[in-house]
């Protein structure tokens, strides 16, 4: 069984009267490249704040590498990579003085550092762009650098806040895969996100988040497992009389449909053939229709289903 | 680990702009502007002589001799004078050889070809002339026994109205203008205490969250940060007291080596300063440098830079303000060096200084020591 890099144990913070965690506890071994999932304000970043021992909290304990997490942890703090959220780079430096300047924060030996320097730019691709400032830079280059100025010191364990954060396709694209080849290459890493797609295409176990619990945990198939949802079927159709719709609604495994005028959508919970069930009762009813749909769910139809509640907006995590 | 963070440290405090344009640029700038406002009266007080005045004799006076011999003669004379008839005079005047034409006869009077301070001196002694004129002519009508002793006593008048140079140094009003410039430049050192204090709390920047998580300790980050800062401010204080001393040429008296020491210190005053306004609260970079900024040109404003006489004025009204701001420390320091020849005044701003960068930094660490933050 691997080793335990992060162990997080009713964790309780709160502030004032709100409870940003509410008895939250996770468990994350070594390899994993470990999704954190929430909407805003479900908690996502107050608990990464919290795993770095930058925030106070009120109950609870973290251990990292096996040992408790504090502010003078220095021996486990040298084995964390960070991504902020917000891109935290200095102005005035160039994106090599940048890379260097951070991995300096951990690395001593000078010769060495170069080293992971050069690494660090050619990993994240900034090779024709290292005596640019970050202002000089575009919004995905600034990201990259960003990243670079994270993980230059080859730390075992990675946490990347909502890297992705207003980046374009290709960009995002890159870091995606950047963050798969540092798993591959040996680093735990904890990604949080509010992008279902991004967490299903890289993250090997998911911890779902909202009002700072954790309402649900596994891997992408064990929780699309806990929802009754198997199959979404969406159709294109103009006309639907109730009756047709309450047929259909009747037909086995289907539990839900919704119709909004212009298209009918039917849930339905495990079984075989759905669609050819309902395009029949479509038919028979001698009904038009036009483009036809059959998904499997995806992480956001877990998460609409077990959070009850749509991505929304809040002023803070 | 320490060096690396203070060579990056000096390398992003002189890339800042607002640095360059606030501690390098705008005293380069105000201080020619000064240089060009005053620079004219600076240099004529500086190297007062003797105004060169024509005298056109229209009736015989006796009595405007003796009062022009005290004022042509003695080791520091108020007037050259040329003897000369009104053509003459007007032909001097007219070659800027005689800055007056002063008519003696039954009254005195003044002709001048402009305005300035040498034709408003001109102007003043012709009135004292005409006073004295008065007096003795009346001494003689009444007591003509007692002239002698009237003109003695309006001559020793003249001589006791002379300046006692107090000290050896330059005794110009209008240095105290780049005196109050060379502080402004330090108390903007706070420009960079603020970016210390800032950069290095995880709840007031990302960057700060940034070093914060990492193995090296906040008080090597910080120390590194402060003393960086420091050295880049002094070297601001170095280029703002040369550019005003040898290429502006003012004279700013006193030991030149003492003046860079404590331009130096005031240097690091101002940093920590800025280290102190940025440690307090949770407010914004922006919001904490703009308030600092503020701050620092109204302590700039409260210690004489925009209106000359307003340290005076609340030493009159105010004195604890003076020895608080720490703006008025700094000038008066400058100040004290050029004017005292015992070093005891100087000794005592340099120590004023030293205890306020003292509170400010243990004031600044004690906010900024916390490891783990309520809220970020």
């Amino acid at each position: 069984m691997k080793p335990t890099v992060v162990k997080i144990d009713n964790l309780v913070k709160r502030y004032g009267e709100l409870v940003a965690l509410d008895h939250f506890s996770l468990e994350i071994k070594e390899g994993e490249i470990f999704g954190l999932l929430g909407p805003n304000g479900s908690g996502k970043t107050t608990t990464i704040n919290c795993l770095l021992a930058l925030l106070s909290y009120d109950k609870g304990d973290i251990e990292v590498f096996g040992k408790p997490m504090e502010p003078t942890s220095y021996d486990i703090k040298r084995e964390i990579g960070v991504i902020m959220q917000n891109v935290a780079v200095l102005d005035e430096l160039t994106v090599r003085e940048n890379i260097d300047y951070f991995c300096g924060l951990y690395i001593h030996d000078k010769a060495k550092r170069k080293e992971y320097v050069d690494e660090a730019i050619r990993f994240v691709g900034l090779e024709d762009f290292v005596n640019f400032r970050p202002n000089k830079l575009s919004g995905g280059l600034l990201r990259r650098l960003n990243i670079a100025c994270g993980i230059a010191h080859k730390p075992k364990l990675i946490i990347l806040d909502e890297p992705t954060v207003a980046v374009d396709p290709q960009s995002r694209n890159r870091i995606l895969e950047g963050i798969q080849e540092l798993n591959r290459q040996g680093a735990t890493v904890i990604y949080t996100s509010h992008y279902m797609e991004e967490v299903e295409q890289i993250c090997n176990r998911i911890a779902i988040m909202d009002h700072g619990r954790k309402i649900a945990e596994g891997t992408k198939e064990e929780l699309k497992g806990m929802i009754r949802n198997t199959e979404s079927v969406s159709i294109e159709i103009l006309e639907l009389p109730d009756e047709i719709r309450e047929k259909i609604a009747a037909l086995p495994h289907v539990y839900e449909t919704d119709y909004d005028g212009a298209k009918l959508m039917v849930r339905c919970s495990g079984g075989r053939h759905n669609l050819i069930r309902i395009l029949g009762v479509l038919q028979e009813a001698e009904l038009g229709f036009g483009r036809v749909y059959s998904e499997l769910p995806t992480l956001n139809d877990v998460f609409l289903e077990i959070t009850g509640t749509a991505l929304r907006d809040a002023k803070g995590e | 680990m320490f060096w690396h963070n203070l060579k990056y440290e000096i390398r992003v405090t002189l890339r800042n702009k607002d640095f360059l344009m606030w501690l390098i640029l705008f005293p380069i700038i105000l201080g020619t502007l000064f240089k060009a406002a005053f620079g004219n009266i600076y240099e004529k007080n500086d190297l007062f002589s003797a105004i060169p005045t024509a005298v056109v004799k229209t009736a015989e006076n006796p009595i405007y001799d003796g009062v022009l011999a005290a004022l042509t003669e003695g080791d520091d004379p108020a007037l050259k004078v040329t003897f000369a008839t009104e053509e003459e005079a007007k032909k001097l005047l007219f070659e800027g050889k005689a800055d007056g034409i002063l008519f003696l006869g039954e009254k005195a009077e003044l002709n001048v070809s402009g305005s300035g301070m040498t034709q408003t001196i001109l102007k003043e002694i012709t009135a004292r002339i005409g006073v004295y004129e008065t007096v003795l002519a009346d001494a003689i009508a009444t007591d003509p026994m007692k002239a002698e002793a009237s003109m003695k006593a309006l001559s020793e008048e003249i001589n006791a109205c002379r300046e006692v140079p107090l000290t050896d140094g330059n005794p110009n009003v209008y240095l105290q203008f780049f005196y109050n410039l060379i502080a402004m430049v330090a108390i903007c050192g706070s420009m960079s205490g603020l970016h210390v204090a800032t950069n290095n709390q995880a709840n007031q920047s990302t960057l700060g969250a940034r070093r914060n998580c990492s193995p090296t300790p906040k008080r090597m980050t910080l120390s590194a940060a402060v003393i960086g800062s420091c050295i880049s401010q002094v070297a601001c204080m170095v280029i703002s007291v040369t550019f005003i001393r040898f290429i502006l040429r003012i004279n700013l008296g006193g030991n030149l080596l003492l003046l860079y020491a404590a331009a130096a210190l005031s240097g690091c005053l101002g940093v920590t300063f800025g280290f102190l306004v940025g440690s307090i609260g949770r407010l914004k970079h922006e919001a904490k440098s703009a308030i600092s900024l503020s701050v620092s040109l109204f302590l700039c404003f409260l210690s004489g830079l925009m209106v000359g006489n307003m340290k005076a004025l609340l030493a009159e009204k105010a004195p604890w303000v003076n020895k608080i701001n720490p703006v008025a420390i700094m000038s008066d320091s400058y100040y004290c060096l050029n004017m005292y020849s015992d070093y005891r005044r100087f000794t005592e701003k340099i120590i004023a200084m030293c205890i306020l960068i003292v509170v400010f930094t243990a004031l600044g660490i004690l906010f900024t020591r916390r490891k783990r933050y309520a809220s970020i």
